[in-house]
């Protein structure tokens, strides 16, 4: 809630904290500030609270589905899938730039959808290694392929760096509207996630026992990974260091690893996380906005490390 | 007469192209315990995971208290047979209630909550498996025979007529090796149906009702242990010249192990 206060308050133009409760709560419309906050700040921060959220589940999904603990959307190709996507239309298409989003989002579920393929598929299909290994191989192909367009347009290259840090962006409601039903997709599925996942946190044999399928359950947990981190790529870029390291932070914090706590808090850590550091990317050198990655980065490591520490 | 909890007949397993069981057959009934007794590779653990339905069969029928394996679904099976791995995972940030709750969780629906039933079952599973006391402990700080009483509590927590235990005394020191033997034992006494999949002949000899040999992927002897352990018999099976003595109660393997008589 404090998070959120603040990226609402702060910014370019600092708007006292109870004439935002009163734009949001009171119904006044009428004025500059008003315009800001419904605008600008509101979306913005619920942008943030979204993507957020998804990173932070779909790192939740994957660390449990894989028992990995360095899973995060980057091991099933999601994220170098989404930032060809990104690059495709910034590079190589500029005047399509209201594709972008769109791109990102096909991309990224292209790359995840072909690491299923070679993953889950066949006799032995749906081992940890071999989703791992595909994911690796796929992302390294959309990875050569982004880097190989670079070298091509380098004068164009600039524009992409915002995408490619991971930042959020005041564009309004326009991108939620376009992405939204796959937040809710990905959001859904979990809730069904969360109670096979922790049977398969006792291994492949106990989950079987007790009447799961292992291999549905992780090529379910991938695909709705799959499902919010594309959709947060392609609304707020490349933010991967979250869906790694929030996962983390809530099982060293909660001292437990049962997903019915890991998944929410997950989601609320994100969530606030983001938040955080988008209001001290737009506050830092206002009214000059900074890319969120970095920020991100800067709150989130010492607090993992601290974490880490304690932990040992 | 009930049915046999579990009826198996002519049961093969080809894995990879290989046949791993070629024909095995077995009758397990309520309140009593089955040894499955076998060299390494012959298909004692392959033919445990074929009657449990964790691996597929390529020929032979498998029957639960007269119902095909094949007509059985994921969570109906889960109430008729719990099957107790060889290697447990021992995760992090997992204590001993949360996994045999987790155990319990086969009979709830998507998002049902735990009913005070459910809960009662929890508290008497873990009683029964003597882990009482433990509730709070993370796997991760458990001995091997406390996770193995752990998987056990799981296995009673779905509340299955039927326990299957893949060598779970294979890692345990002699004390911790009696103590799951004589558990298992005592929730035969109770009623349940135990398969016990095992290397140790006098372990097998002195807690089984029953012993099925299975000897290069079929079942070659079946009935009581000192029918089925000869001299004959281990010598064929195992190549080893070995007896097995029993009095009142205590077991022992004498082997010649290397032969110098």
């Amino acid at each position: 809630m404090a998070a959120v206060g603040a990226s609402l308050t702060f910014g370019a133009v600092k708007i006292p904290l109870h004439e935002v409760i009163d734009v949001i709560f009171g119904g006044n419309s009428s004025g500059p500030s008003a315009k800001i906050i419904e605008l600008l700040r509101l979306p913005r921060t619920v942008e943030a609270i979204v993507v957020g959220a998804a990173l932070g589940v779909a790192g939740a999904l994957l660390q449990g589905s894989l028992g990995n603990p360095l899973a995060s959307p980057d091991v099933i190709g999601v994220t170098s899938g989404a930032g060809f996507g990104a690059m495709l239309i910034i590079l190589l298409y500029p005047d399509s730039i209201q594709l972008l989003a769109v791109s990102a989002l096909f991309f990224g579920l292209l790359a995840a959808g072909l690491v299923f393929l070679v993953s889950f598929t066949g006799r032995t299909g749906g081992g940890i290694s071999r989703v791992i290994l595909a994911g690796i191989a796929i992302a390294s192909l959309f990875s050569a392929a982004t880097a190989a367009m670079m070298a091509a347009y380098p004068d164009r290259v600039p524009s992409g760096i915002f995408f490619l840090v991971g930042g959020l962006t005041s564009t309004g409601w326009n991108n939620l509207e376009q992405i939204w039903p796959y937040f809710a997709f990905g959001a859904v599925l979990t809730c069904f996630l969360i109670r096979p996942l922790d049977r398969l946190t006792l291994g492949d044999d106990v989950a079987a026992s007790l009447g799961s399928r292992p291999r549905m359950i992780r090529l379910a947990a991938a695909l709705a990974a799959a499902v919010l981190a594309s959709a947060a790529a392609a609304i707020a870029g490349l933010l991967a260091f979250l869906g790694l390291v929030v996962p983390h932070v809530v099982r060293m914090i909660g001292g437990t690893n049962r997903h019915t706590f890991v998944i929410p808090v997950s989601a609320l850590g994100g969530a606030t996380l983001l938040v955080a550091a988008d209001t001290l990317a737009r506050t830092v050198r206002a009214p000059i906005e900074m890319p969120v990655g970095p920020f991100l980065v800067l709150l989130g490591v010492p607090l993992f490390l601290w974490l880490l520490r304690k932990a040992v | 007469m009930a049915a046999p909890l579990i009826e198996a007949r002519g049961v093969e397993v080809t894995i990879g192209g290989a046949a791993i069981l070629k024909g095995a057959d077995l009758t397990l009934n309520a309140g009593e315990l089955l040894a499955v007794v076998g060299p390494n590779g012959a298909g004692k653990s392959t033919f445990a995971r074929a009657i449990c339905g964790l691996r597929k069969r390529s020929a032979g029928t498998v029957s639960w208290s007269g119902r095909e394996l094949s007509s059985l679904k994921g969570r109906d099976l889960a109430r008729l047979r719990a099957f107790v791995p060889q290697r447990a995972e021992v995760p992090n940030g997992v204590s001993v209630h949360d996994a045999v709750s987790i155990g319990r969780s086969s009979h709830l629906k998507p998002f049902q909550s735990f009913s005070a039933e459910d809960r009662d079952v929890i508290a008497e599973s873990l009683a029964r498996a003597r882990m009482t006391g433990f509730e709070d402990r993370q796997l991760n700080t458990l001995s091997g025979g406390e996770m193995q009483r752990v998987q056990i509590a799981i296995g009673l927590a779905q509340g299955a007529p039927v326990l299957i235990a893949d060598e779970p005394t294979a890692q345990l020191d002699l004390g911790a090796t009696a103590a799951v033997s004589k558990l298992l034992r005592d929730l035969v006494d109770d009623g349940l149906g135990v398969i016990l999949i095992v290397h140790d002949l006098a372990l097998a000899a002195a807690i089984a009702d029953r012993v099925l040999v299975i000897s290069d992927g079929r079942s070659t002897a079946t009935g009581t242990p000192e029918r089925v352990l000869t001299r004959e018999t281990i010598s064929k099976v195992w190549q080893v010249e070995a007896e097995l003595i029993q009095h009142q109660g205590r077991s022992a393997l004498h082997v010649e192990w290397l032969d110098r008589n």
